[in-house]
């Protein structure tokens, strides 16, 4: 039972941050049915972002080590956001009123730009954060010794989730935000700037992925230049699990995909874990085409 | 119009004239992941061989004429290894060196082996490469099964009674993983477990949890030092002190910025010697040219392993071998020339000759220690 615990905590650490990435995912398709395959190289962008201002800005020597951390999650944020923006004025704007397909060809372009630009700036050999940044305590739950800063990467996605919905649900931004969504005619016509909305959502997605790049980084240690691709792939198969287009299921679907992995790898087969995880996706595709949540309509954000 | 046709002309011979009169050129190409997953051990690949080709040509070149090196990435995938390995085929070079992961150089062969091409492979050690019998493949590096031996030989001097075997389903540390399997099985030591991860992923704590519910005595991971780094480190984290050992694909010094130094003590895996290790006068030589340029060591002993294939080439030419038919007979019968990781030498089957491997240790301070023999 204890492992059992314990493989549900692994899984949720790991689903926390899938969810996050699968947040931009799901924020662009709904409002412009638009799969952003660069996405997951905002996410490496931000862990590189992350590294470099900390270690050439020396943050962690001029404040106190939480502050500065905090600084740099929102100044990681605010920068992986801006790329996003451009990315979207760059590859995706001009690209409105063609295909699917040309946006989609657009999209995959700039990530193989993105991650080869990462490899050039940085060059190609990993790249560590200084271990003193990861909390290091032990919290006992249940009589297991549980790594504390596992915790706060749990409790970091939940929060960051959680203020994304409000925002979505709660405020008038957000309210256009799900028009543009549902409909960017009837939309406009309602006097909604759908460009003004469109950006925003490019600033949001990308904001949270490069903040997950960040908490991948400091808690795991290791990131490389093609870490985006293996993130970006689990957490698009999170949106589609949880029901493209729709938040509250990019989150649930983040959560189980990374539950369902440590599961499956823990109690059948490690070499198998990925496969059991597709399985349960074609599963639920089957019973539920539009994902666990996406119920009405595979528009809905 | 027709005499501008005929001063273009002239002016075309004037320009060819000029390089016919010199003798040409021997070329030789280099197949390395410069982008991709291994591009760190492929850029230094890069950078040894292009490093030899320089002095070579500072020395004279071979038999009066310079080496130019040719380089195609194959971005350690098959799929770009088997087009690197046309483009080099109708560059019309002499030979080829290369490259790193199994699975990538078994793409190229076929393609540098109908060319009629002698290919030295660097860093790819699966088993079944020289066993297709094809005339014109080598290597410089030492095969799985050999590596397997000296694992199993290790984990037995050791003590271990209750191994854990990981690999993660490449070709190359899935061969050594079966390899190690069957000597421990020999020796009688028991396997208690045997599984693969997934490569380039940043969470093993799922697998951790379950090597840890099997009860080791110790773990045996053959993949590559990435992973191998994340999974000492989260180890460390869970609080399981469990020895840990490893192949030659963690012989890289990232593995203890990854790991770090606390997390990677006692450490331990097996591996040819590095060049900083040895003490011949080509490893010392090298090793002070290279720092000189680089301002660095070698990231790995594979990168050097191009090098030798380099040193090997160029004995060849040097001693008229330019045909790949006399090269690859001339290559075969060289039992002991001096290469960088030590004396270089091919059996019938284009298999590097010599028992190298050694065990290093890594220390508090993440330092890799060669163990004496």
């Amino acid at each position: 039972m204890e492992q059992f615990f314990q493989q549900l905590l692994n899984g949720l650490a790991v689903g926390g941050i899938y969810a996050l990435v699968a947040l931009g995912y799901t924020m662009v398709y709904g409002v412009l049915k638009l799969i952003n395959f660069a996405h997951g190289d905002l996410f490496t962008i931000g862990a590189y972002l992350g590294l470099t201002l900390l270690a050439s800005c020396n943050l962690s020597g001029m404040l106190p080590l939480p502050v500065a951390v905090l600084a740099v999650f929102v100044m990681v944020a605010l920068l992986a956001a801006l790329i996003g923006f451009l990315l979207e004025r760059a590859a995706y704007r001009p690209l409105r009123n063609a295909g699917r397909l040309s946006a989609v060809v657009s999209a995959l372009g700039a990530s193989i730009f993105f991650q080869n630009a990462v490899m050039l700036i940085y060059g190609a050999r990993v790249y560590v954060y200084p271990d003193f940044l990861r909390p290091d305590f032990t919290v006992h739950v249940f009589g297991m010794a549980v790594p504390g800063v596992r915790l706060l990467v749990i409790a970091a996605s939940v929060l960051l989730m959680l203020g994304l919905s409000a925002f979505i649900q709660r405020t008038r931004t957000g309210a256009a935000i799900r028009a543009v969504a549902i409909d960017p005619g009837a939309a406009r016509l309602m006097g909604i700037n759908v460009d003004r909305v469109i950006s925003l959502v490019f600033l949001i997605g990308p904001g949270l992925g490069g903040a997950a790049g960040l908490m991948v980084g400091i808690y795991y240690g290791q990131i490389d230049f093609t870490m985006g691709w293996s993130y970006g792939l689990k957490a698009f198969t999170a949106a589609i699990l949880g029901g493209i287009g729709n938040i509250p299921g990019a989150m649930l679907g983040g959560l189980l995909l990374g539950v369902i992995e440590a599961l499956a790898a823990g109690y059948i087969a490690i070499a198998w874990k990925d496969a059991i995880a597709f399985l349960v996706l074609i599963l639920i595709l089957i019973i539920r085409p539009t994902g666990i949540l996406g119920e009405r309509t595979a528009d809905k954000l | 119009m027709k005499g501008l046709h005929f001063w273009l002309g002239a002016l075309a011979l004037a320009l060819l004239l000029p390089a016919a009169a010199v003798a040409a050129d021997v070329k030789v190409g280099l197949m390395c992941p410069l982008t991709g997953k291994w591009a760190s051990e492929g850029q230094d690949m890069k950078n040894i061989v292009a490093l030899l080709v320089d002095e070579a040509n500072s020395r004279g070149g071979v038999n009066g004429r310079k080496i130019e090196l040719v380089v195609e990435d194959d971005g350690g995938d098959p799929r770009t290894a088997a087009l690197a390995a046309q483009k080099l085929a109708s560059a019309g070079v002499a030979a080829v060196i290369g490259t790193y992961g199994s699975a990538v150089t078994e793409a190229s062969q076929s393609i540098l082996d109908e060319a009629g091409l002698v290919q030295i492979g660097t860093g790819s050690t699966s088993v079944r490469l020289t066993e297709k019998g094809l005339p014109l493949f080598f290597r410089t590096c030492p095969r799985d099964d050999a590596q397997g031996k000296s694992a199993a030989a290790a984990i037995a001097r050791g003590g271990y009674k209750a191994v854990a075997l990981l690999h993660d389903n490449s070709s190359y540390a899935k061969g050594l993983a079966e390899e190690t399997r069957a000597a421990l099985e020999k020796a009688g030591v028991k396997v208690i477990f045997y599984d693969a991860l997934t490569p380039g992923e940043r969470d093993y704590t799922a697998i951790l949890t379950k090597l840890k519910a099997a009860g080791p005595d110790l773990v045996f991971f053959t993949g590559y030092y990435p992973e191998t780094g994340m999974l000492l480190r989260q180890k460390k984290e869970m609080g399981w002190n469990v020895p840990m050992m490893g192949g030659d694909a963690a012989n890289h010094q990232d593995l203890v910025k990854i790991a770090g130094p606390e997390a990677a003590a006692g450490y331990f895996f097996i591996s040819p010697p590095l060049p900083q290790d040895m003490d011949t006068p080509e490893a010392r030589n090298f090793l002070a040219a290279f720092k000189a340029r680089h301002d660095s060591v070698p990231v790995s002993v594979w990168a050097v392993l191009a090098g030798d294939a380099f040193k090997a080439i160029e004995a060849a030419l040097a001693a008229g071998k330019s045909d790949p038919e006399d090269m690859a007979a001339w290559l075969r019968q060289i039992k002991a020339l001096p290469g960088l990781s030590g004396a270089l030498g091919f059996d019938a089957k284009g298999d590097r000759v010599g028992e190298f491997y050694r065990t290093y240790v890594v220390n508090d301070k993440g330092v890799f220690v060669l163990q004496p023999k």
